[in-house]
C-alpha cells in the first residue's frame, strides 16, 4: 500500500479522498476538509518515523492475549478515537474475551461504521459464541457481499452453518470455496466430510474427488474418504485408503478400526479381528470394542477322532 | 610562548583545578547532585572569584535546588563580573519570574536585547511576561519582533494569537493560530486555543474537534472541561460527562466542570444524542460532498450555527 504525498492529498478531489481512507484504514465519514485534515495528519506521522514504543493500542491488544481482558477494556477505551476503526476492534475482542458478547457486536458495529468491513468477521464470531448463528451467518455474509471469495469469511459461515443444523449447505460452502481456491486441496476433503456427516455419501465421495491426499496433514480427509467408500458397499476401494493411510501413519486407531470393518464386511474376520485389536491398542473406544465384540469368533476346532481299534489280524 | 619551569608551577596548577572542578561541578549538576555541585563550584570560586561562567552555573544549581534568593544573587554576582552575559540576563529573568517579580523580569530582557536585539528568545518570554502584566500590545509587538526575524516560528504565531484575543480581536487570532498550526500542525497550544475560541463564539462542533486534536497530543482539564461544555451545546450528554468526568479526574477543584456535569447529567434524560463515527458533528456545511453522504446530517445541520 502506498501512501500519497502530502501535496495529492491537498488536491484530491472526494472521491479519491474516500479511497485513500479505505486504502489507510482510516474512518472516511464526515465533512471532506476534516477527513482531508484526517489524511494529511496520518500522512504526516508516517513521514517521521519515530522509534517503536508501545502506545495504550499495543498494550491492551497484549492484556487480551495474556488473559486480562477488563484491563484491556479499560485500555481500549481510552485509546478510542472518532477516527479510526481500530480501537474499536480491539475493545470488541477485548469484550468478547471477557464474556460481553453483546457488547462486543456493539463495538464491532461502530468499526463496521467507520468503514472497517473486516470488523463484521469480528461481530459474527462474537454473534456465534453468543450462540446467535443465524444473526453471525447474516455477518459473514455482509462481508463475503464485498469479498465473495474470502476463504476466512466461507470457513466461518461453513461453521456456523454446521453448528445451526445445516451440514448439507455448510458442505455446498466448503466445495464453493474450494473451486475459488484450488490452492487449497483440504477444502475438497472438508467440504467431503461435512457431506458425509450430512449423511450424504454418494455426493461425499464426489467432493472428495478422484485420489485421496496421503499427507501426513491429509490423513483424516483420506480415512473420511475411505469411510464414504465404505457405506456405500464400495469396500475394495475402501481397503484400499485405510492400507495406504496406514503406511503413512501405522499407529492412527481410527484407520486401523475403519479397516478392520472393511474387513468384516468382506467376510474376513480373521484380518478384521486383528485389525480391530491393533486399533484397540491405540485408541481404546466404546466403538472400536463393539466392533471388535461383532466380530464373530471361529468355532471351535473338532477333537481329532480316535482312530479305530485295529483289528488283530487272524492268527 | 613557552613558560619558565617556575611560572608554570605557579599559574597552570591553578587553571587546571578551575577547569576539572568546573567540569565536576557540571557533570554533578546533570546527574541531579546539587551539593556535590555546590562543593565543586565553591572550590572554582575560590580559586576565580569573578568567574561568570562559575555564577551563572551556581545560579542554575541553586534555582534547581528551590533556593531562588541564592540564585539571584548568583546571576547578579554573574552580571557584575559580566554586564554583556546573555546566559546571566536570561537565567536572571527566569528568576524574577519565579519570584513573581514581573516587571523586573521584562527590564531584564530589555537589557539583554539593549545589546543584543536579534535574540528570539528574549524577545518570546517579554512577549509573555507582558502578556502576563496585562500589556497584550506591547506582547504583541515583541511577537511581531520575533517573526520579523524568523516569520515560520509557530509559538509566536500562537502567543500572539493568544494576546489578539485577549484584546477582543477574534478574526486576527484565528488568522494567527491557522498560522501557527500551519506551520507546526502539532503546536498543542495553538489547538487549545482554537477550541477556547471556538467554544466562545458558540461553535461547538468545531470545538470538540480541536480539542479532540490537542488532547490526543497532551492532556488538560481546562481542555477536557472545554469538550464538555462543547457536547453540552451538541446535546451529546454522555460524551460531556465523560469529557467532565476526565476533567475532575485530573484537577477535582475544577468548580466549573462540577456544575456543567451536574447540567450534563439532568440533561441525559432529555437528549443524549450519538454522533457514531462523525467526528465533525456540529460543523454542517452546505453543499459538502462529505455532508451530503453524512447519515446524520439533519441533526448535524441543526446544532450547527
Amino acid at each position: 500500500m502506498s501512501v500519497p504525498s502530502g501535496a495529492e492529498v491537498e488536491h484530491a478531489d472526494w472521491p479519491t479522498l474516500q479511497g485513500m481512507c479505505r486504502s489507510l484504514g482510516l474512518n472516511p465519514k464526515g465533512r471532506s476538509g476534516v477527513v482531508r485534515m484526517r489524511v494529511l495528519e496520518h500522512v504526516r506521522r508516517r513521514g517521521r518515523p519515530q522509534s517503536w514504543r508501545a502506545g495504550r493500542d499495543h498494550m491492551a491488544a497484549l492484556l487480551t492475549r495474556l488473559g486480562f481482558p477488563d484491563l484491556a477494556e479499560d485500555l481500549w477505551e481510552t485509546a478510542i478515537r472518532l477516527d479510526a476503526p481500530g480501537p474499536w476492534v480491539g475493545l470488541g475482542q477485548a469484550q468478547v474475551a471477557g464474556g460481553f458478547l453483546n457488547e462486543a457486536a456493539k463495538s464491532f458495529d461502530r468499526a463496521i461504521q467507520m468503514g472497517d468491513t473486516s470488523a463484521l468477521l469480528n461481530r459474527a464470531e462474537a454473534l456465534g459464541a453468543g450462540g446467535d448463528y443465524d444473526l453471525a451467518i447474516a455477518a459473514c455474509e455482509s462481508y463475503l457481499a464485498s469479498h465473495p471469495t474470502d476463504l476466512r469469511a466461507l470457513a466461518m459461515k461453513a461453521d456456523f452453518l454446521v453448528r445451526s443444523g445445516f451440514k448439507e449447505e455448510a458442505a455446498r460452502i466448503l466445495l464453493a470455496a474450494a473451486d475459488s481456491h484450488p490452492e487449497f486441496p483440504f477444502l475438497h476433503a472438508g467440504a467431503g466430510t461435512v457431506f458425509l456427516r450430512a449423511g450424504r455419501p454418494e455426493v461425499a465421495l464426489e467432493a472428495f474427488g478422484p485420489t485421496p491426499h496421503m499427507e501426513a496433514s491429509a490423513i483424516e480427509g483420506a480415512l473420511n474418504h475411505g469411510a464414504a467408500f465404505l457405506l456405500l458397499g464400495r469396500t475394495r476401494e475402501a481397503i484400499d485408503i485405510f492400507q495406504k493411510a496406514l503406511e503413512k501413519a501405522p499407529e492412527r486407531g481410527e484407520a486401523l478400526n475403519n479397516l478392520g470393518v472393511a474387513y468384516l464386511q468382506m467376510d474376513e474376520p480373521k484380518l478384521a479381528a486383528s485389525n480391530l485389536a491393533r486399533a484397540a491398542k491405540h485408541l481404546d473406544t466404546a466403538r472400536i470394542r463393539a466392533n471388535l465384540e461383532k466380530v464373530p469368533k471361529a468355532p471351535p476346532r473338532p477333537r481329532a477322532k480316535k482312530p479305530a481299534a485295529r483289528k488283530k489280524p487272524d492268527p | 610562548m613557552t613558560l619558565a619551569p617556575d611560572t608554570t608551577e605557579r599559574f597552570l596548577p591553578s587553571v587546571d583545578r578551575l577547569e576539572s572542578a568546573m567540569h565536576a561541578a557540571r557533570r554533578a549538576f546533570e546527574r541531579g547532585d546539587t551539593d556535590a555541585a555546590l562543593a565543586q563550584l565553591g572550590a572554582a570560586l575560590r580559586l576565580k572569584p569573578e568567574y561568570d561562567a562559575a555564577w551563572i552555573l551556581k545560579g542554575a544549581v541553586l534555582q534547581k535546588a528551590g533556593d531562588r534568593e541564592g540564585a539571584l544573587d548568583a546571576f547578579m554576582q554573574a552580571l557584575r563580573c559580566n554586564g554583556n552575559s546573555k546566559e546571566g540576563w536570561m537565567g536572571l529573568a527566569s528568576v524574577l519570574h519565579e519570584l513573581g517579580r514581573l516587571k523586573e523580569e521584562a527590564d531584564a530582557y530589555d537589557r539583554l536585547l539593549a545589546f543584543d536585539p536579534r535574540s528570539l528568545d528574549a524577545w518570546i518570554d517579554k512577549g509573555a511576561v507582558l502578556h502576563e502584566l496585562q500589556d497584550y500590545a506591547g506582547a504583541i509587538r515583541c511577537y511581531e519582533e520575533v517573526l520579523a526575524l524568523r516569520p515560520e516560528y509557530a509559538a509566536a504565531w500562537n502567543n500572539k494569537g493568544a494576546a489578539l484575543l485577549r484584546l477582543g480581536h477574534e478574526a486576527d487570532a484565528t488568522r494567527c493560530f491557522e498560522e501557527a498550526l500551519q506551520f507546526d500542525p502539532d503546536c498543542v497550544d495553538a489547538m487549545a486555543n482554537q477550541t477556547y475560541l471556538y467554544e466562545k463564539q458558540g461553535y461547538h462542533g468545531e470545538a470538540v474537534l480541536w480539542a479532540d486534536r490537542a488532547l490526543r497530543i497532551r492532556e488538560a482539564p481546562g481542555l477536557w472541561y472545554a469538550k464538555g461544555l462543547a457536547h453540552l451545546g451538541l446535546l451529546e450528554s454522555t460524551l460531556a460527562i465523560r469529557s467532565l468526568d476526565r476533567a475532575l479526574a485530573l484537577d477535582p477543584t475544577l468548580k466549573e466542570a462540577t456544575a456543567a456535569l451536574r447540567r450534563a447529567t439532568a440533561m441525559r434524560g432529555k437528549s443524549d444524542f450519538y454522533r457514531g463515527p462523525y467526528e465533525c458533528f456540529g460543523t454542517h456545511l452546505e453543499g459538502d460532498p462529505g455532508c451530503e453522504e453524512c447519515e446524520i446530517r439533519p441533526r448535524c445541520r441543526e446544532v450547527t450555527p
